[in-house]
């Protein structure tokens, strides 16, 4: 399908997918020409084409770098609706709601944890619950977990959890408002129950790294990096919690799309105007799931913390891990934009994309204002990371939006045959990388050759101007679900 | 369009089949898993998608049927009523930490169906679980009437 259409060359980085049939928009992708080929080799220029339909959708129907075949929406896919004639669709931010990634440095050096990696990653393994309905040490009651979907990881700090101080590097603080706990179903409860504080399985990980190279000195200052410091990234979400949310209002969104009369060229593009009824449950129990996820980051960045003094034997001072910024990349949420230089609110869906808001934003961190908020984009776990921050070429082009992550190059199937016969925890331990797994099948899905190299994604961003880059980090250890 | 149909993998044991039929293929998806199952009738469909499911999450030659549940799943449509029987099952396996291995449609009609399940609590000791099913997509879900019986496809959000 993705062969058949007609790309138009817009710049080295930018391709366009002209209007069509029944598209409202244009559809872009950010990539170079040498990606292009591998991108059309599926069907997310197409997912992309389709999402351009949704009624309201304002300026283009976008597509990051790193974009994959998903589910109605492409992964890398960021759209903007209306609030008055557009849509929201829990498509377009995902079962995994509010997934994302928590950067933390510390004041240790790569030589001082080297020799001890092994001994941490088994300790980080035993804190931090992965894997398969992985039931974290925190259970809590339904009555408490309404409280944890309205206080997000303010509700984790004021349990002990962490500090007041992380709260200010998290994206909206940790807690968004709006959340309705009401419009949340039995099921979900259940299914957050005994999932807080868990990294949950596929491609969600935590990594021990250290910064391997600096980009942009004046960036790194202010974020406090500096060359081969250890650093730890937390990748993860809203567990079974946001799941079952994304579930249940796919279902109720399908008998919406009746209702409203209106026409898809995909079912699970789902939707229903922003201003209905069953719009706003959605929002009101989605953003219950982006204040789970926040809370369950930060119990586990907390429960990192202990493993690295339980690890190391020290305490946490002179180890020093803290939070340097935290951003969602599977959300939907009201954002005021420019379009045709009038400032406008609109709802932006980000479906493995992440907010990218220029130097001088207010909701960029006081300290970091100078630079642009803080971009964290995790590659695979044998090669890189990178730290990025926003620009006002995002603010201008893509509702202040940049790329995820590398994107998988292969499919699960085809990884597990490529690491047929080899021992891919050995291959990664021979290049001073510590991996656990909750099973080898989990580690081998994982290779890294799975994945595209994540370079060229944030390459391309930063060559197109939508972000800028700050530092790479590579990793030690990982623990993957 | 890439989906890549892969070589039978899984083989069910299955009792009552005059035909050899490809029942279940694996499909390709760039970040997740998809399966073609092919039955006879309609209950053997949603029976083998169901151990088909079972089969992706995780080892179920150590698991006995010491627990029995009964449960019913209603839906406007048949595509519907398919995911949300799939997404029942994957629910109480989560919920209720079991694995389930044998799956038995007692009825399947008009949007509604009813069925018993056995399998065992989750032992981490004697149990491999492999992977988390996030959900049952309604991406590229087809489940429909062909010449062998009855066929489905559908794609998991791992």
């Amino acid at each position: 399908m993705g062969n058949d259409l007609k790309l138009k060359k817009i710049s080295d980085y930018l391709w366009e997918i002209p209007k069509s049939g029944k598209m409202q928009v244009p559809a872009r992708i950010y990539a170079t020409r040498h990606m292009l080929p591998k991108i059309l080799s599926d069907n997310a220029p197409q997912q992309a084409a389709n999402v351009a339909h949704l009624p309201g959708i304002v300026n283009y129907s976008m597509a990051m770098p790193d974009i994959h075949w998903g589910y109605g929406f492409p992964i890398g896919g960021v759209a903007a609706f209306d609030l008055d004639r557009g849509v929201i669709s829990p498509g377009g931010v995902g079962y995994d709601i509010n997934c994302g990634v928590r950067l933390m440095a510390s004041k240790l050096t790569r030589d001082q944890i080297a020799p001890r990696m092994q001994n941490l990653v088994a300790h980080l393994f035993d804190s931090v619950p992965t894997g398969v309905g992985a039931s974290g040490k925190l259970h809590v009651k339904n009555k408490d977990l309404q409280r944890v979907v309205a206080g997000g990881a303010k509700w984790a700090v004021s349990n002990g959890y962490g500090s007041e101080s992380d709260l200010e590097y998290i994206e909206e603080n940790g807690r968004i408002d709006g959340f309705e706990p009401d419009f949340v179903s039995e099921k979900a409860y259940k299914r957050g129950q005994k999932q807080l504080g868990t990294l949950g399985s596929g491609n969600h990980f935590l990594e021990v790294g250290y910064v391997a190279e600096i980009y942009d000195e004046q960036a790194a200052s202010a974020l406090g990096l500096f060359p081969d410091q250890v650093t730890v990234i937390i990748h993860c979400g809203s567990r079974g919690f946001g799941y079952q949310v994304c579930d249940d209002f796919l279902a109720l969104m399908d008998a919406a799309i009746k209702k409203y009369g209106i026409e898809l060229p995909d079912r699970q593009l789902a939707c229903a105007p922003v201003q209905s009824n069953e719009a706003q449950r959605y929002l009101g129990a989605m953003r219950c799931a982006i204040n789970y996820a926040f809370a369950n980051r930060q119990i586990i960045a907390h429960n990192t913390k202990l493993a690295f003094e339980a690890a190391l034997r020290q305490g946490s001072e002179k180890i020093g891990l803290r939070t340097v910024y935290e951003v969602a990349h599977n959300i939907a949420k009201i954002e005021m934009h420019e379009v045709n230089g009038k400032k406008t609110k609109l709802c932006v869906h980000r479906k493995g994309a992440t907010r990218a808001f220029a130097p001088g934003h207010t909701e960029v961190p006081q300290a970091y204002r100078h630079i642009g908020q803080p971009v964290l984009i995790p590659g695979d776990m044998g090669r890189y990371s990178y730290v990025l921050v926003g620009t006002e070429t995002a603010m201008q082009e893509t509702f202040g939006s940049t790329c995820h992550g590398a994107g998988r190059a292969m499919s699960r199937n085809k990884a597990k045959k490529v690491a047929h016969g080899r021992d891919v925890r050995q291959e990664l331990e021979e290049q001073g990388i510590y991996v656990r797994g909750a099973s080898r099948r989990t580690i081998d899905e994982e290779i890294p050759e799975a994945y595209k190299d994540v370079s060229e994604v944030v390459d391309t961003c930063a060559n197109a101007g939508i972000s800028r880059k700050v530092a790479q980090l590579r990793p030690l250890g990982c623990i993957k679900g | 369009m890439y989906i890549a149909q892969v070589v039978v993998r899984y083989r069910l044991q299955i009792q009552a089949i005059k035909v050899s039929l490809p029942i279940v293929r694996q499909i390709d998806h760039t970040g997740d898993i998809g399966l073609v199952v092919t039955a006879h009738t309609l209950q053997q469909l949603f029976e083998h998608a169901a151990r088909a499911m079972f089969e992706v999450i995780g080892e179920l030659g150590n698991v006995q049927t010491q627990q029995r549940v009964e449960l019913s799943v209603e839906a406007d449509d048949l595509e519907s009523l398919f995911v949300r029987w799939l997404s029942e099952l994957n629910f109480r396996h989560i919920t209720d930490e079991l694995m389930f291995c044998q799956f038995h449609i007692l009825s399947i009609a008009d949007g509604q169906l009813h069925a018993e399940i056995q399998g065992e609590p989750i032992d981490a000791n004697r149990h491999t679980i492999y992977t988390e099913v996030k959900a049952i997509t309604y991406h590229h879900l087809r489940v429909e009437k062909v010449s062998e019986g009855w066929q489905a496809q559908f794609i998991f959000d791992m």
